[in-house]
């Protein structure tokens, strides 16, 4: 039991993520699964792509996450457009990340639509938090 | 002896009262920013608000006064928060609406849009006034990457988030101050 107690405090720690936001990413695995057969679980390699590529915005222009947040996600970022310094996304850097589902599910809808001018699908949402946690 | 004290007093309240009406139609609107701070509220849901309309809107930008815009503004700004200035910035929807209503309570009660041909200013740069406080100030001063554009309020105005903008406090990156 208290082996057991260690694994789990272990594998938390490796989450980095508090225990609402892998509650969500739980959900968010469900419905990939349904949307998607052949879903085998969030990937950190997928997640780096969806970061890190390119793609037409909300404003018609090329626009990245990194635009903002920088391709080190331990280092502060700053939004492109106001120039306002953004507290770095790694929860390693950053304890405050990755504990609020409100806030995850806030941001990740917001910077879908900033990015890629669409809301992301589950996998999506879950391969990309996967990627910031592993940061 | 007292009757003569509450008059002296009263004449000095008079007197006073002048001076600062006189005063008014330069630095009226800075009197108003100064005492409506969004950083002062007073009782806990009050400081409830404030902290969440800080911490939301201020994400992204600074958290301007309310007191900058109508009602009007306020209520076309989080309309359309869905393109917010060709960004995202949709909030859970209690938040939304905690937000609005402290927005319309504290807007501006005058529509500062006289001049603007029936148009509802969404920046507070767009405003007759700011347009008129701001005429001197070059092209140069505003577009260098320490300021970037007018919405960076406390580029310049270094006590802009406290609701304070007098023009002592003003502070130009690589100019200096206003005076």
């Amino acid at each position: 039991m208290k082996y057991l107690a260690i694994v789990s405090f272990f594998s938390m720690s490796l989450m980095a993520a508090s225990p609402e936001v892998v509650q969500y990413m739980n959900e968010l695995s469900k419905t990939a699964k349904v949307e998607n057969s052949s879903f085998n679980g969030f990937d950190a390699v997928r997640g780096k792509e969806i970061f890190t590529s390119t793609h037409t915005g909300k404003q018609g222009k090329p626009m990245s996450c990194t635009s903002c947040h920088t391709v080190n996600l331990a280092n502060s970022g700053k939004n492109s457009l106001t120039g306002k310094v953004i507290d770095p996304l790694s929860p390693r850097a950053n304890p405050q990340r990755l504990t609020s589902t409100k806030e995850v599910t806030k941001w990740l809808k917001r910077n879908f639509m900033d990015v890629y001018a669409r809301e992301g699908s589950a996998q999506e949402k879950g391969d990309v938090l996967t990627y910031i946690m592993k940061n | 002896m007292k009757t003569l004290l509450n008059l002296s007093v009263a004449a000095m309240l008079l007197a006073g009262g002048a001076f600062l009406y006189a005063d008014d139609d330069e630095h009226e609107e800075h009197e108003n920013y100064r005492s409506s701070r969004v950083a002062q509220p007073v009782t806990p849901q009050e400081k409830a608000t404030v902290a969440l309309y800080t911490k939301e809107c201020g994400a992204c930008h600074m958290a301007y006064q309310p007191q900058f815009l109508p009602k009007r503004s306020w209520d076309k700004t989080m309309n359309t928060l869905d393109n917010h200035f060709s960004t995202d910035a949709t909030l859970a929807p209690a938040d939304h609406k905690t937000i609005q209503n402290y927005l319309a309570t504290h807007a501006s009660k005058n529509d500062r849009m006289s001049d603007m041909k029936g148009a509802v200013a969404l920046r507070i740069s767009e405003t007759p006034y700011f347009v008129r406080e701001h005429r001197e100030v070059t092209k140069k001063m505003v577009t260098q990457p320490e300021v970037k554009s007018f919405a960076n309020c406390n580029a310049c105005h270094t006590q802009a988030t406290n609701g304070s903008y007098r023009e002592r406090e003003i502070r130009i990156p690589n100019y200096g101050r206003w005076e």
